[in-house]
């Protein structure tokens, strides 16, 4: 059973998002006796070693054969199997499109996928590895629930809430190892409702994964400057909760803000809901920039597009002082 | 509780192993001792002596004794 105490909440930030997802994984057969996870050739880096250990006839590795992947946990899915499968976020989204397409998207089957190293994090590994377009390609397909934890502790509830879901659903994990913890303590986790981290008047931030730490981060700063910001955990990306980006009409400025492109993203998906609302204030977009840069560290590449606190702050300041 | 206790007693309860297999003890000697262990022995220490580790603090805790000399940095000295 998982316990939320202050020392497994740290403990999951220093493990990272991969990490605190095998920790969930390993709570998850006590949930459901069917549950089954397969990996394509990344056990140890989805921290399932101890899943392995503990449940040998519940891991499944195929090897490296991501499309394979997503047609056999679609099976075992069909045969009343609940698997979860894990593979890098580009693969999951990318190299497998088509399989997520008519597996879960058109037959509906129950397959839970996991995007590991989604954004920059392994920016190291170039372009090839990291991911700014998942959210855009599972957006697109119909019947995928997506889910985008703010932290790790949110990536262990998301993780557990989704064994319950008998339909498709897409987990995009961000951050990397010694992830900054937006939850230090437990909390009430509502799937399908985003959460009001901070209240203010003035400005309002909706971000998602990894940048809702750095947007919090952003407020902050834009509080010393006199500019009051309302910052929103939108960790559900589909369905989105429509009704609280209509309320952050109220404020004189709406901001997104996300580890993805600038396109087809979270800033799409507001922008979308606010084109049908008739009275609304400016919205700016930060994101991802419509080019791939090159290979490096996280932090490097965060802040070559402008992704760091300080950036972004910048970059609303700027946009508030416009309108 | 002295500091030794103290730290003794975080590896203790943390990989479940006397007290007498804990002086000589490095990463991965034992099963509890993997990845996920070591983060967890981490956040014991942390909270345990009220600290914050560095990233290269927490990757060169490799041993018992290893870590005596890296809580030393944070002012913790384990005697």
């Amino acid at each position: 059973m998982i316990e939320y105490t202050p020392q497994n909440i740290r403990m999951w930030s220093l493990l990272g998002s991969c990490g605190a997802f095998g920790t969930a994984a390993s709570a998850l057969p006590e949930i459901d006796k069917n549950i089954l996870i397969l990996t394509a050739d990344l056990c140890y880096y989805s921290g399932l070693t101890r899943f392995k250990e503990t449940y040998p006839d519940k891991l499944i590795n195929v090897g490296i054969a991501e499309q394979n992947l997503i047609g056999v946990a679609a099976g075992l899915a069909k045969e009343g199997f609940n698997p979860f499968v894990t593979t890098y976020a580009s693969f999951a989204s990318l190299r497998c499109a088509d399989q997520v397409k008519v597996n879960m998207g058109y037959m509906k089957l129950p397959v839970k996928l996991i995007g590991l190293t989604s954004g920059l994090s392994v920016g190291i590994l170039g372009p090839t590895h990291m991911c700014t377009e998942d959210i855009a390609v599972m957006r697109s397909i119909p019947n995928i629930t997506i889910l985008s934890p703010a932290d790790c502790t949110e990536t262990v509830k998301c993780v557990l809430e989704a064994a319950k879901i008998n339909s498709p659903v897409y987990i995009r994990l961000t951050g990397s190892f010694n992830n900054p913890a937006v939850y230090k303590k437990d909390y009430d986790f509502h799937l399908y409702s985003a959460d009001t981290i901070k209240n203010g008047d003035d400005i309002t931030i909706i971000a998602t994964g990894s940048m809702v730490f750095n947007s919090i981060k952003a407020a902050q700063i834009l509080e010393k400057r006199g500019l009051n910001s309302t910052v929103i955990n939108m960790h559900t990306l589909k369905p989105l909760d429509i009704e609280i980006i209509k309320k952050s009409c109220k404020t004189k400025l709406i901001v997104t803000v996300e580890e993805h492109s600038i396109y087809g993203g979270l800033g799409a998906a507001v922008s979308e809901t606010l084109g049908a609302i008739n009275r609304k204030p400016k919205h700016l977009i930060i994101g991802i920039s419509d080019e791939y840069k090159h290979a490096g560290e996280y932090k490097y590449l965060l802040e070559q597009y402008g992704l760091s606190p300080e950036q972004i702050a910048e970059k609303i300041e700027k946009s508030y002082k416009e309108t | 509780m002295n500091n030794l206790e103290k730290y003794t007693k975080v590896f203790t309860e943390t990989f479940e192993i006397p007290e007498e297999e804990v002086q000589s003890l490095k990463y991965q000697d034992i099963k509890a001792w993997d990845s996920v262990g070591h983060m967890g022995l981490v956040a014991k220490l942390e909270e345990a002596f009220d600290i914050m580790m560095e990233t290269d603090d927490i990757i060169d805790l490799s041993s018992f004794e290893k870590g005596k000399e890296i809580l030393a940095k944070y002012d913790v000295e384990i005697k």
